[in-house]
């Protein structure tokens, strides 16, 4: 990445953080008083962010899974970058999730009085996994160069970098080998939670009952689909900004289109067999999302920005570099459509005749849209994330340690 | 002189029950509510005295009416069905809890932890019944502009409602700031604190139609009881297997 484009997503982000602080300020202090969501619609934006943090937190597992599972050499340079985006995406997604819960102080009651017959408890312990996960793999594939900047006595903050690295000077060929057999080790530990991670998010949604669009056993593998599909194409994207070779580019083009049809396939389906089913609850969950007031996030945004235009671009030019990352650039931005689309139709249809002549509040209507509040939130966690990472690219050997040196793999 | 001798009210039959039921050992009573709908006119009394027994704020209730209409003019009908928490003895809600802040008491009532609950609104999207609100912590005199009066200020005179503190699970609860259960789930308890001094739930006294029955639903002399063993018996969404302790009369 150009200095020009590293100092202009550093003002950017700075930027969101001081305009998304009245969001915060208003949350922090008047707690969930000032957002529009409800108990008919509990879930708003903030957990669709969630979801969308999840679905990044993906890429990473996908580069981990080819590189060190199946082995394809070609990705190992991106192992350190995909996992420290994991971490980064991980963190943006407990923190929108903290600030979505309405005692966040609380979240101890997870160790002290948990309920493992939850979904949630078990979403909880697999995120705390996939830290458990990543922190020491990204640590074992940065060890190396962090050993090397700490002992470059001209490199701004060296001593930082020797205590990352537990005041070792030498980094021998043994230590190295027992580095990558436990990187290998961890990546064969990801593919089970990782898969059961992504899974278990759709089966949060899946296993409620009298949720027509939720309540189906396709949905657990929808959610694992959707989460490789915009992760893939944020590593893509990010392959190309920070390592555009060609060799590396194109193969994860042809990765993410074959993803992509599988969602999009998965997606029909959900709705032929919706709509097949003429069960009232699920044909109006249905048409609110392809014909209700916000159709155009589905047809617009998702279907032509989302699918049909990457489609194309993957399908004409899978050799041409910048159109793969333009098409995996609009799967990541437009993603966020997906995630509400999920989400609130489903809850914006009373459960019980007869509920919408009864009690009227604004807390007790199906109708929901978020407001600037819960926007500038979310700008501020994700100018937040894209702060760290930035910083993290430039502060610590994410790049520098992923350049051809995985001979291991 | 009337032919028939006037017959007892269900109130005071339940208010005998309820003394009967009180003097088992808790683990032997399981409370349950019939609701007649050929008998409720929709008055709404029953929501209103919920409010107002448990200091309900904005945005939340415990028990609705739901009402429905059928037909065409000048064929119309109207239905009220009301809706308590159903207290299922199969909960969904509760399994939804990722923190146990919510579980089935041996009474068979499901009730909250304020203290405990933080506030994912999970058990709110896993009812099948809709019967959980979130308090948002809105109050009823937000906005109000403060006046002066002779006495009090006009916003205090109002503010004593709110200031009334409840007494849900049989304590007073925090004047309303960011402590639950503000930020916490909510929802129909069948007023066990009015229950354990010797009342029935606010909803059962006010009902003026005496659509409401409640008691101990294993107390075969008890009227809940009798309702139960009705033809005229259903519950809503048997189909989901959450067997509700509330039932319904044709």
């Amino acid at each position: 990445m150009s200095d020009r484009w590293f100092k202009g997503l550093i003002i950017l982000a700075v930027f969101g953080l001081v305009v998304g602080s009245l969001g915060m300020y208003m949350r922090l202090v008047y707690g969930h008083l000032p957002m529009n969501y409800g108990s008919f619609v509990p879930w708003g934006l903030w957990v669709a962010f969630d979801l969308y943090f999840l679905g990044l937190t993906a890429g990473a597992f996908l580069i981990t899974i080819l590189t060190y599972v199946f082995r394809i050499k070609l990705l190992a340079n991106l192992g350190p970058l995909a996992a420290f985006t994991v971490l980064v995406t991980l963190m943006c997604e407990f923190l929108i999730i903290s600030l979505d819960l309405g005692h966040p102080w609380r979240t101890y009651r997870f160790l002290i009085t948990p309920n493992p017959g939850s979904m949630l408890f078990w979403l909880v312990v697999f995120i705390v996994s996939m830290w458990i996960i990543y922190v020491p793999w990204l640590y074992f594939l940065l060890r190396g160069h962090l050993i090397d900047w700490g002992n470059d006595e001209q490199r701004p903050g060296h001593k930082f970098y020797r205590l990352l690295a537990g005041s070792k000077r030498v980094y021998t060929p043994q230590e190295e080998e027992r580095d990558h057999r436990r990187s290998r080790f961890l990546s064969y530990l990801s593919l089970p939670i990782g898969v059961i991670f992504f899974g278990a998010h759709g089966a949060l949604f899946a296993i409620l009952l009298n949720r027509p669009i939720w309540n189906s056993a396709m949905l657990p593998l929808i959610f694992i689909m959707a989460a490789l599909l915009s992760g893939g194409a944020l590593i893509t994207f990010l392959a190309y900004v920070y390592q555009p070779d060609e060799k590396l580019i194109h193969p994860l083009g042809h990765v993410v289109l074959l993803i992509l049809l599988s969602f999009l396939f998965l997606e029909a389906l959900q709705f032929f067999v919706g709509y097949q089913s003429k069960i009232p609850g699920i044909v109006t969950s249905l048409n609110l999302i392809a014909f209700g007031p916000y159709w155009w996030a589905f047809w617009i945004v998702h279907i032509l920005l989302g699918s049909i235009i990457p489609a194309i671009l993957l399908i004409w030019y899978p050799e041409n570099s910048k159109m793969v990352a333009t098409a995996c650039f609009l799967i990541i931005i437009t993603f966020l459509a997906v995630r509400l689309n999920y989400l609130i139709p489903d809850m914006a249809v009373y459960k019980l005749e007869g509920l919408q002549n009864t009690f009227f509040h604004q807390r007790l209507r199906p109708e929901y849209v978020p407001n600037v509040y819960e926007w500038l939130v979310s700008v501020w966690v994700i100018s937040l994330g894209l702060l760290t990472f930035l910083l993290g690219t430039r502060w610590l050997p994410v790049i520098q340690a992923g350049k051809g040196e995985e001979e291991h793999v | 002189m009337a032919k028939d001798l006037p017959q007892e009210d269900p109130l005071v039959r339940m208010q005998r029950d309820l003394k009967r039921a009180l003097q088992k050992k808790p683990q032997d009573i399981k409370w349950g509510m019939v609701i007649d709908i050929a008998k409720c006119i929709g008055c709404h009394a029953c929501t209103i005295a919920c409010v107002a027994e448990n200091k309900l704020p904005p945005g939340v209730v415990y028990r609705v009416v739901l009402e429905e209409y059928t037909g065409e003019y000048p064929f119309v009908w109207r239905r009220f069905t009301p809706r308590p928490c159903l207290h299922c003895q199969n909960p969904p809600c509760t399994k939804a809890c990722p923190v146990t802040a919510t579980w089935r008491t041996e009474q068979g009532a499901v009730i909250i932890d304020y203290n405990r609950c933080i506030g994912c609104r999970y058990c709110l999207v896993a009812c099948p019944y809709a019967a959980r609100t979130s308090d948002f912590g809105e109050w009823y005199t937000a906005g109000t502009a403060e006046l002066p009066g002779k006495i009090f200020g006009r916003k205090a005179a109002a503010n004593d409602y709110e200031l009334h503190l409840a007494a849900e699970y049989g304590r007073k609860w925090h004047d309303r700031n960011h402590d639950s259960p503000v930020g916490n789930a909510r929802k129909c308890h069948f007023c066990l604190h009015r229950l354990k001094v010797g009342m029935l739930p606010a909803c059962t006294t006010s009902c003026i139609g005496r659509a409401t029955i409640f008691g101990d639903r294993t107390d075969p002399q008890s009227l809940v009881f009798e309702m139960i063993g009705s033809p005229r018996v259903f519950r809503l969404k048997e189909e989901l297997g959450t067997q509700p302790s509330v039932y319904y009369l044709k």
